[in-house]
């Protein structure tokens, strides 16, 4: 074999394989450069990654937004109270407005009632001799007080011995209530050692609880309305009238009759 | 029918399981989760006797106090039975027992007492019933608030001898 001949094979055999390597490279540079040159082919290969990225995106957004939205909302309020209170103002106000004027249309009618009533024939006549201003009492018989509910319970034991209600007017069991009030009475006289004191009144938002106690028991009277101390006044002679007229030994002992006495005398309106 | 309503005063030191007494006989239930009684709590059950009375039975849990001296006296006034419950697993809440149902007796005569050992299913009661006479505890019963044992029988004893 000649020098030529050999040099030839040797180089046949050295690079027939960095030949094909080569070639493998050649087209797969022209296939990406024709993915690359070509829309939709590109748009085929991008297409899913986007997706899928924006996707993950919106999952996350709240989870990572969050805490950043809400401590910049936290730290703008602060920064600016005036600016959100005028924000918020236009809107609160109109629903403070609007339970306002409710309630002004609510005590409108009843005064307006109230002076109708006060107005009649017969209410003038009473008028010339009344001492009291018609205005005032208006205003408070908008609101009157009136007994909801009536106990006479046992002073030592707590045990109910008589007890009117209003018929829309019910509560629990009249014996718990009987001997949770008895509980709570002798705390409140026992906690604040006073000598000899007795707890007069519970307040309930709307209601007042009246407690008058007498030698074996006390009265407990449910009142709603304004609890003035008019009422309180006349409610108590009521109460001290009742004990003295309307309780004898043996209504103590019978129930039954103690409670239909007690309806009959507490059943109407008090003033 | 006639209705009838009477007091009934749980007392005791802490933790013999009064108002676990009290729970079973109202609710028929138990737990084991303790939660000491702050003042009193109160509940009411009716039981219908065989002469016609529907006896309300109006049950003031009291809290628990060492000596029945240091109890509020305005929660035991009034009552018409008085339920001493001690624990049978705790020899302290029994050694002396007898003064504090002298105290009872003596404050607040005329009252329905009944003396009640409590948790008779975590002891062995014949040990228990030695150290009891060893002691000169005279029990009326031996209760299980856990297991419901002897405790409606209680009640009902207590709610005949208080119509009789």
């Amino acid at each position: 074999m000649e020098q030529n001949e050999r040099l030839k094979l040797l180089k046949k055999i050295l690079l027939t394989e960095e030949k094909e390597v080569t070639d493998s490279l050649i087209a797969d540079v022209e296939k990406l450069s024709n993915t690359l040159n070509q829309p939709h082919e590109l748009a085929q290969k991008i297409d899913p990654l986007i997706d899928s990225k924006i996707k993950k995106l919106v999952d996350d957004m709240p989870k990572k937004l969050s805490p950043v939205i809400t401590s910049a909302l936290k730290a703008e309020i602060k920064n600016s109270q005036d600016a959100v209170v005028e924000a918020l103002f236009p809107i609160i106000g109109k629903l403070i407005k609007k339970y306002i004027a409710h309630e002004i249309k609510l005590l409108n009618e009843q005064i307006n009632a109230q002076l109708k009533k006060a107005f009649s024939f017969k209410n003038f006549f009473k008028s010339i001799f009344r001492k009291k201003d018609m205005g005032s009492e208006i205003i408070a018989n908008s609101n009157q007080a009136s007994v909801l509910q009536i106990f006479v319970i046992e002073k030592a034991s707590g045990i109910l011995v008589a007890k009117y209600a209003k018929e829309e007017f019910d509560t629990m069991d009249d014996d718990l209530i009987a001997g949770m009030l008895t509980a709570i009475k002798s705390f409140v006289e026992d906690a604040f050692k006073m000598g000899g004191q007795n707890l007069e009144t519970i307040v309930y938002e709307l209601y007042t609880l009246h407690i008058q106690s007498f030698h074996n028991y006390y009265v407990a009277a449910v009142v709603s309305g304004t609890y003035t101390n008019e009422f309180k006044d006349i409610l108590e002679d009521k109460i001290l009238d009742f004990a003295e007229k309307g309780i004898s030994k043996e209504d103590i002992n019978n129930s039954e009759i103690f409670s239909s006495r007690l309806k009959t005398y507490f059943s109407e309106q008090i003033i | 029918m006639s209705k009838l309503s009477k007091k009934i005063a749980l007392v005791g030191p802490f933790g013999v399981g009064k108002s676990s007494l009290f729970r079973r006989f109202i609710d028929d239930a138990f737990s084991e989760d303790y939660k000491s009684t702050l003042g009193v709590q109160i509940q009411k059950k009716v039981i219908q006797m065989d002469n016609g009375t529907a006896l309300s039975m109006i049950l003031w849990d009291t809290e628990g106090h060492e000596e029945i001296s240091e109890s509020r006296s305005s929660y035991l006034l009034g009552s018409h039975a008085f339920i001493y419950v001690f624990d049978l697993t705790r020899i302290d809440t029994y050694k002396n027992i007898n003064d504090q149902i002298v105290f009872l007796k003596s404050n607040y005569p005329n009252v329905l007492l009944k003396i009640i050992g409590n948790k008779v299913d975590t002891v062995v009661l014949k040990r228990v019933k030695k150290s009891l006479k060893e002691h000169n505890v005279n029990y009326d019963c031996l209760t299980s608030a856990k297991t419901g044992e002897n405790v409606a029988e209680l009640f009902v004893d207590i709610a005949v001898d208080l119509t009789n």
